[in-house]
């Protein structure tokens, strides 16, 4: 079966390498000499930035990019709407939390934009972090509660998609009446992507996910979250996961990159972040024992654990050669992975280094 | 010198390829002001629509129209802040608060009368707070937000500008709190904007324009038929009782973009319209 690889587009500028936590690309960062796509001038932006990095995906060989959605980050679905025009094959996955959307006007939009696109639009349904983020969203609703929204949301969604006037009447969402309009009618609806790590979110996966999404984990604990997903679900979904790549020629020479960026860690990101998603607190349980070094936080062969210390983002990666990474990227493939997220810094010039190098070496691709 | 806004299809483009974008492009090339990529319940999304033309263009203004009810403001604001940074302010809002109440429904509004400005009342000021604002907090009825606000890129950007229409009192009310531009319908009455002072003041027109009086004769047309003089001297008139902006609609819409550009708009503007 193909195995559709997305690479990230970074929707909160970039850093030009691992070695430093410098963000040097777009407006996100204060103007500084080196500073790229600053958007200064002639209204010249950072999505002409985003742009380059949507096509170098293209290019590379990828099957689209995610797009991130933060509350410092440029909005997923005003880029994809802006960009859909600029690519040809190029699909967008738009990461977004249902709460913040009515379920209709999801609709509609994804329906315009399915038009505009030719149907390359994927969901990447997230169902939010908590802490001090859900409320900068204005969104009080608790963790279980999301997940429950979530699934409402999507009933609903897909309940308006056909013509026939659909009516709901939820703990969330009420309409009466509902439906595209004929000229939004009879697009693909989009493929969903569904993370979450709690039973909640398992249990609303197994009922609306095409893929289960995970952050990338020890190999073994990937296995036993996919395993819990099978078991609850009614019809399992297949298996999605988003990884951080640093891949060089050889071993050394990746590791060496590491090590730079590990000598410059300030101390003061080591403290973890906040929250009430399981998945983070997942993602720190992995590593036992002191830290003494970045190799310590290797837990299996290239599955390094210490990505979050170098830029934003989870914890887990992989870093080897460009065989290596292939070849765990098969393993993955061969527990039922049937779809990746990978991830460089920096985004445009790392889509071609892996769309190059690594690609070409996974097996299970095709 | 007024403004001139052309209204897009949204009924899909039947004409197939890119349409809507040809439209845009015309209206770029014609002088417009901007487009208005209306809300219509039976059409395409207007900000997804408004996204792509602003990204396809380079001096037009974009208009969407939405209801209150399609995202929270936090995440409507922020959407808009995008496409400010990526268009260089080129947004505008168009909120449409009086929807009919089937329409309503079917998209999930259940409020009703006069809560409905209420509720947009409170929307606006949320989108607007974090917009403008660090560590904002609103506990409304409807919406509520804590500690949020926009930081840097996405902060400092123009909100974008307020349509609002409507001629009841708490319409009013809602467009002298939060309207940029209060937008009437051909044939209200213009007297009410006594009542809006300090604001600017907007006429939606249905237009068919032809070289003659004759040409132009359509039985039973609810906007305004007539020469290009006729229709020009009509277009004065409002201007001279206050109106700034207009929001033309006239098909099949890629012609009659061209069309008014080429022989209305001339009329209107000042010498230095082309120069500019």
């Amino acid at each position: 079966m193909p195995v559709d690889i997305y690479w990230r587009i970074g929707t909160h500028g970039d850093q030009p390498s691992l070695r430093r936590r410098t963000p040097t690309r777009g407006d996100w960062a204060p103007l500084a000499p080196g500073n790229l796509a600053p958007g200064v001038r002639d209204d010249y932006s950072y999505l002409e930035h985003m742009a380059d990095v949507a096509r170098a995906g293209e290019g590379a060989g990828f099957a689209g990019g995610l797009l991130p959605s933060f509350p410092n980050t440029d909005d997923p679905w005003a880029t994809a709407a802006s960009l859909g025009r600029e690519t040809s094959t190029y699909r967008f996955m738009i990461a977004f939390q249902p709460g913040f959307l009515h379920p209709v006007q999801a609709a509609r939009m994804t329906a315009t934009l399915q038009r505009a696109t030719g149907g390359r639009v994927v969901y990447n349904v997230i169902s939010g972090g908590g802490g001090p983020d859900q409320l900068w969203w204005g969104d009080k609703v608790g963790h279980d509660d999301r997940y429950a929204r979530t699934s409402e949301f999507l009933d609903v969604l897909r309940g308006v998609w056909g013509g026939a006037p659909y009516s709901f009447d939820g703990r969330f969402y009420r309409v009466e009446g509902a439906r595209l309009p004929e000229p939004l009618r009879g697009q693909p609806f989009p493929e969903i992507y569904f993370s979450g790590s709690s039973p909640a979110a398992i249990e609303a996966a197994g009922r609306h996910a095409d893929y289960y999404l995970s952050w990338l984990e020890p190999f073994h604990a990937l296995e036993e979250k996919f395993a819990r997903v099978r078991e609850r679900s009614l019809t399992p979904p297949k298996f999605a996961v988003r990884i951080d790549v640093l891949a060089r020629e050889s071993e050394r020479e990746a590791w060496a990159e590491i090590e730079q960026g590990w000598d410059n860690i300030d101390p003061s990101v080591l403290r973890g972040a906040t929250g009430d998603s399981i998945g983070w607190q997942r993602s720190q349980s992995f590593v036992t024992g002191p830290v003494s070094g970045h190799r310590d936080l290797e837990v299996t062969p290239n599955v390094w654990g210490g990505f979050h210390l170098l830029r934003g983002g989870p914890a887990f990666g992989l870093v080897g050669s460009y065989a290596q990474v292939a070849a765990r990227l098969d393993e993955l493939i061969a527990l039922g992975v049937g779809a990746f997220i990978l991830a460089g810094v920096p985004h445009l010039e790392e889509a071609y280094r892996v769309g190059e190098n690594v690609l070409p070496l996974v097996k299970g691709i095709s | 010198m007024a403004e001139f806004f052309i209204t897009l299809p949204s009924k899909g483009q039947r004409r197939g390829g890119d349409h809507l974008l040809q439209v845009g492009r015309a209206a770029e090339l014609a002088g417009y002001t901007g487009a208005y990529a209306p809300f219509d319940p039976e059409g395409e999304e207007s900000l997804v629509i408004a996204a792509g033309l602003l990204r396809q263009t380079r001096y037009l203004r974009l208009l969407a129209g939405f209801h209150p009810g399609i995202a929270t403001p936090v995440y409507a604001a922020k959407v808009a802040a995008s496409l400010q940074r990526f268009s260089g302010d080129r947004l505008d809002w168009r909120i449409d608060v009086d929807l009919e109440p089937a329409v309503a429904r079917a998209h999930g509004d259940f409020t009703e009368g006069a809560d409905r400005y209420a509720r947009a009342e409170e929307f606006l000021t949320i989108a607007k707070g974090v917009w403008h604002q660090r560590d904002y907090t609103h506990e409304g009825r409807h919406y509520q937000v804590l500690s949020g606000g926009f930081a840097a890129p996405l902060s400092g950007r123009a909100f974008p500008r307020v349509h609002l229409s409507g001629t009841s009192p708490e319409a009013l009310a809602l467009s002298l709190r939060h309207a940029d531009v209060h937008v009437f319908d051909h044939g209200d009455d213009l007297s009410l904007t006594a009542e809006l002072p300090g604001l600017a003041y907007g006429l939606r027109l249905a237009v068919h324009a032809r070289e003659t009086e004759k040409e132009a004769a359509r039985d039973g047309f609810d906007g305004l038929a007539g020469s290009y003089e006729s229709i020009a001297r009509r277009l004065r008139d409002y201007i001279d009782q206050g109106v700034e902006v207009f929001y033309l609609e006239a098909t099949p819409y890629l012609e009659e973009t061209y069309r008014l550009g080429e022989h209305l708009l001339p009329l209107l503007a000042r010498e230095d319209v082309h120069a500019g």
